[in-house]
């Protein structure tokens, strides 16, 4: 472990206020597996970014083998042997494996890439002949094909965003022995973000881990440490602060029970076997990495998606066979997690946005109501104090909490019996995150029952009364708040199951 | 937002300089002021090219003017000439509030006069007004038809609008060329292909002088497109549904039956205009039945914002050009200098909007 291949020092990488990369020291060993751990938001993202030419740091330097490098764009990155395979697939989807293997070698000679291409095909266990199009192959190939594009392009390091994110538990076994194999015959240094623990032990021979920008730990032998080690690491402290949870509880609002759900486009389930239950005036904190189920769940509560098996009551009505709108007549209501695109409108006007649950209370007949409409949104602005000064604007002139206050304000004018609220503070800034809280705390004294998605353990332990945490689309635990282990809800998190 | 550097590579020193950044507060007015501007700088273009041909601009302008808004009559043939501009300008307005586009306003204006035909040969009222009121409402029916098979494949399967409706236009026209030379080939029409005149009972009457009553079916139908976008429920779904699927289905509001109908809808009111076109104007089905209205349509749709209302006037300006442009050729200057001046109208109205849209910003922290 002597060799450093790669070294950052101090690098530092702002965006507006927010310190994307605070002092980053990183070390790569040429020929090993890296780990590099953090939850959502850490930084790891931005570091990969950065290595790869995507982002300029502000400052620190990057060496090569010893040699300063100044990585400024990605085109410099590749000709130095850096690569990086994104989350979104980077691939001419119209196009054959072949042509996206060469795009960016024109002078190979055919039997050449014939010969790698079947050596690769074996490493990878990719049954595909060369010509078939992208378009045709399965997330899994696809994700093959875009590793075998580094190899392709000489990369020797190779960094991994997040890879096992969309492949079955097989793939994933697949893809750890493509990459040891990799990692011992031909000598590529591999590095694995991720915010699963158990990939971290199973892949890797060296984990780094990040919190909040900053890399708080380095180097550490996968062996030597353990899940308690990481998670500590990987969580930092949690606030357990505390609001007054002594509010009247009262009846069953919404049950869920028995929730199956099979994702048809990617071939993967997605949730298990859910059931919960949340009485009025009880806050039902969901905690989990995000992709592992949450939004899925919550698009069955809410209507939006109609297949699964189970079923979904609400004030003791079966919904599960019926839309959005019989739902909210039940009184419903559902912050998503995607504030622009789903819960709001972009390129619409503040006024229509502000009507989208409710607009059939503002119309007369077949006329929506001029003066109810606007009525409708200056209650609202004063209501829940949203900066709005231009109603026909469109909604994205608005900052971010502005925005979600104004979702919110809609959502929760009606008193709703159940709320599904996801990520409802994701992005804003501690004021904004406070009023939200508090509209939230209120519409719980009201009696309504809330049933809280998020990333943000602060927030679950602030505001909820029990908490379960979701990994891979099942409940793996349940706790309440109040004598709960952070750790253990980090090692739940993480896919950790004693 | 970093990523967009990469693309931009060859400019990437102006790219990370400056940036483009929408305007926060958008003057409402700033439609109207760009399509000022625009048409100032498509008269001044208007005035360079009959310069290089040695006509006088003031002449010229001033001769098109005066014939085309200086009289009773010849403002009257001006806004005969706007009606079925504006009636396919309106359908195109109503499909982009779902933020799709028809490109097929030609066709179904066609469709619309061939509904007309149709229907008229096939069946007698004694009631002339009625079999009127009928024959507009199958033209409507005919536009709607004529893109059915857009609306159906964007709503089933994804396939995109501009392309289909772009395509039928080649169809209808194809189908009308046919028709006129075969089955519905008029023989005392000698070698002109046409189909029979239609009697005269079924012609629309005019108002006063030329003015048809076509165009009072346009300020009609300008209402009605005006109500059904800005204060109805449809119309209020439908710019939800634009503004993103995923919102409208959070909603409640089916995105896809909401472009479905929107689709029609603006189909119709492109065939309504063949259908005045025919009772008022031509009066029989040939090739001459638009010239070219479903295209200008987009233009003045687009110039407007796709305001039903200043498709209206945009709309009766731009009649009111052609026929300037019509009557020029007697002082020897091309008809073609009012296309010139409808064409860069919506450049010069497209530009000026962006730059009332967006602003260029310099960047500061590199």
């Amino acid at each position: 472990m002597n060799n450093k291949f790669l070294e950052t020092k101090n690098i530092t990488k702002t965006f507006g206020k927010l310190k994307a990369l605070d002092d980053v020291n990183f070390n790569l060993y040429r020929g090993k597996i890296h780990g590099l751990l953090g939850e959502n938001g850490a930084g790891k993202s931005s570091l990969m970014n950065v290595l790869s030419g995507i982002y300029k740091p502000e400052k620190g330097a990057i060496y090569l083998d010893g040699q300063r490098q100044n990585i400024s764009s990605p085109d410099i990155a590749s000709q130095l042997g850096i690569g990086m395979v994104h989350q979104e697939f980077r691939l001419v989807e119209s196009f054959s494996i072949k042509d996206n293997l060469t795009l960016s070698k024109a002078n190979i000679f055919k039997d050449d890439f014939l010969k790698s291409f079947k050596k690769y095909s074996e490493i990878f266990a990719l049954n595909a002949n060369e010509n078939e199009i992208i378009s045709d192959l399965s997330v899994g190939e696809k994700q093959k094909i875009e590793i075998m594009k580094l190899i392709f392009n000489d990369s020797n390091i190779m960094l991994l965003d997040e890879p096992t994110a969309v492949l079955t538990p097989q793939e994933t076994s697949q893809l750890k022995n493509s990459l040891v194999t990799l990692a011992e015959e031909d000598m590529k240094t591999i590095v694995l973000i991720t915010h699963k623990l158990k990939e971290i032990k199973e892949f890797t021979e060296i984990v780094s881990v990040m919190k909040n920008g900053k890399m708080v730990a380095k180097d550490l032998p996968t062996n030597d440490v353990t899940d308690n080690q990481l998670i500590e690491l990987m969580m930092g402290e949690v606030k357990k602060s505390t609001i007054n949870k002594d509010n009247e509880i009262g009846q069953t609002k919404l049950k869920v029970e028995n929730i199956n759900f099979f994702d048809s486009v990617s071939n993967i389930k997605k949730l298990e076997e859910i059931n919960f239950q949340i009485k009025a005036g009880e806050i039902l904190g969901l905690a989990g990495v995000s992709g592992n189920g949450q939004v899925e769940l919550a698009n069955i509560i809410s209507g939006i998606e109609r297949i699964f098996e189970g079923k979904i009551i609400i004030n003791n009505n079966d919904v599960s066979k019926k839309g959005v709108r019989s739902r909210k007549k039940l009184n419903l209501s559902y912050i998503p997690e995607n504030r622009l695109g789903v819960g709001l409108a972009p390129g619409v006007s503040v006024i229509d946005n502000s009507i989208v649950r409710d607009y059939f209370f503002t119309k007369l007949g077949p006329h929506i109501s001029k003066s109810r409409t606007s009525n409708y949104l200056q209650s609202l602005i004063k209501q829940f104090s949203i900066k709005a000064p231009n109603p026909k604007a469109e909604i994205s002139t608005l900052s971010g909490g502005n925005m979600q206050k104004l979702l919110m304000g809609r959502e929760l004018v009606g008193n709703p019996d159940v709320i599904i609220a996801s990520q409802p503070t994701r992005g804003l800034d501690v004021n904004a995150v406070d009023a939200i809280h508090n509209l939230l705390i209120d519409q719980r004294n009201k009696g309504s029952a809330i049933f809280l998605i998020s990333e943000d353990l602060d927030e679950l332990f602030k505001l909820s009364h029990r908490l379960l945490v979701i990994f891979e689309g099942k409940i793996v635990k349940s706790f309440n708040t109040v004598d709960a282990n952070i750790n253990d809800i980090g090692l739940a998190m993480a896919g950790v199951s004693e | 937002m970093q990523t967009s550097m990469i693309l931009d590579w060859p400019w990437q020193v102006l790219v990370n300089k400056y940036t483009l950044s929408k305007r926060q507060v958008v003057n409402e007015l700033s439609t109207f002021y760009s399509f000022l501007l625009g048409f100032l700088i498509a008269l001044i273009i208007g005035s360079v090219i009959l310069i290089i041909q040695d006509k006088s601009p003031g002449d010229t302008f001033s001769l098109m003017f005066k014939l085309s808004i200086g009289s009773v009559n010849s403002l009257s043939s001006s806004l005969n000439k706007a009606t079925p501009l504006i009636l396919a300008g309106l359908g195109i307005a109503i499909i982009n509030t779902v933020k799709l586009w028809n490109i097929g306003a030609e066709g179904q204006i066609f469709m619309g006069a061939i509904a007309v035909n149709l229907i008229y040969i096939n069946f007698q009222f004694s009631n002339s007004t009625s079999f009127i009121f009928i024959l507009l409402v199958s033209s409507f029916l005919g536009g709607a038809f004529c893109i059915l098979i857009p609306a159906v494949t964007k709503v089933l399967f994804g396939v995109n609008e501009i392309i289909t409706t772009l395509l039928t236009n080649y169809i209808v026209i194809g189908l009308t060329i046919y028709l006129v030379n075969g089955p519905w080939k008029d023989p005392d029409s000698l070698n002109f292909p046409a189909a029979a005149y239609v009697g005269k009972e079924v012609y629309l009457p005019n108002i006063f002088g030329k003015l048809s009553y076509g165009f009072l079916i346009c300020i009609l139908f300008t209402a009605f497109a005006h109500y059904l976008k800005n204060n109805s429920v449809f119309g209020y779904e439908m710019r939800i549904a634009g503004g993103s699927e995923m919102t409208a289905i959070y909603a409640g509001i089916n995105a896809k039956q909401k472009a479905f109908f929107a689709m029609l809808i603006g189909g119709g009111f492109a065939g309504i205009a063949g259908g005045v076109e025919l009772l008022s104007q031509t009066h029989r089905v040939s090739t001459g039945i638009s010239q070219g209205f479903g295209y200008t349509a987009i233009i003045v749709a687009a110039i407007t914002g796709m305001r039903p209302i200043g498709i209206f006037l945009v709309g009766s300006l731009f009649g009111a050009l052609s026929i300037g442009g019509s009557v020029i050729q007697t002082i020897g200057v091309s008809t073609y200098i009012a296309d010139i001046i409808q064409a860069s109208t919506l450049f010069g109205a497209l530009i000026i909007q962006f730059f009332f849209n967006y602003q260029l910003k310099r960047v500061d922290d590199g």
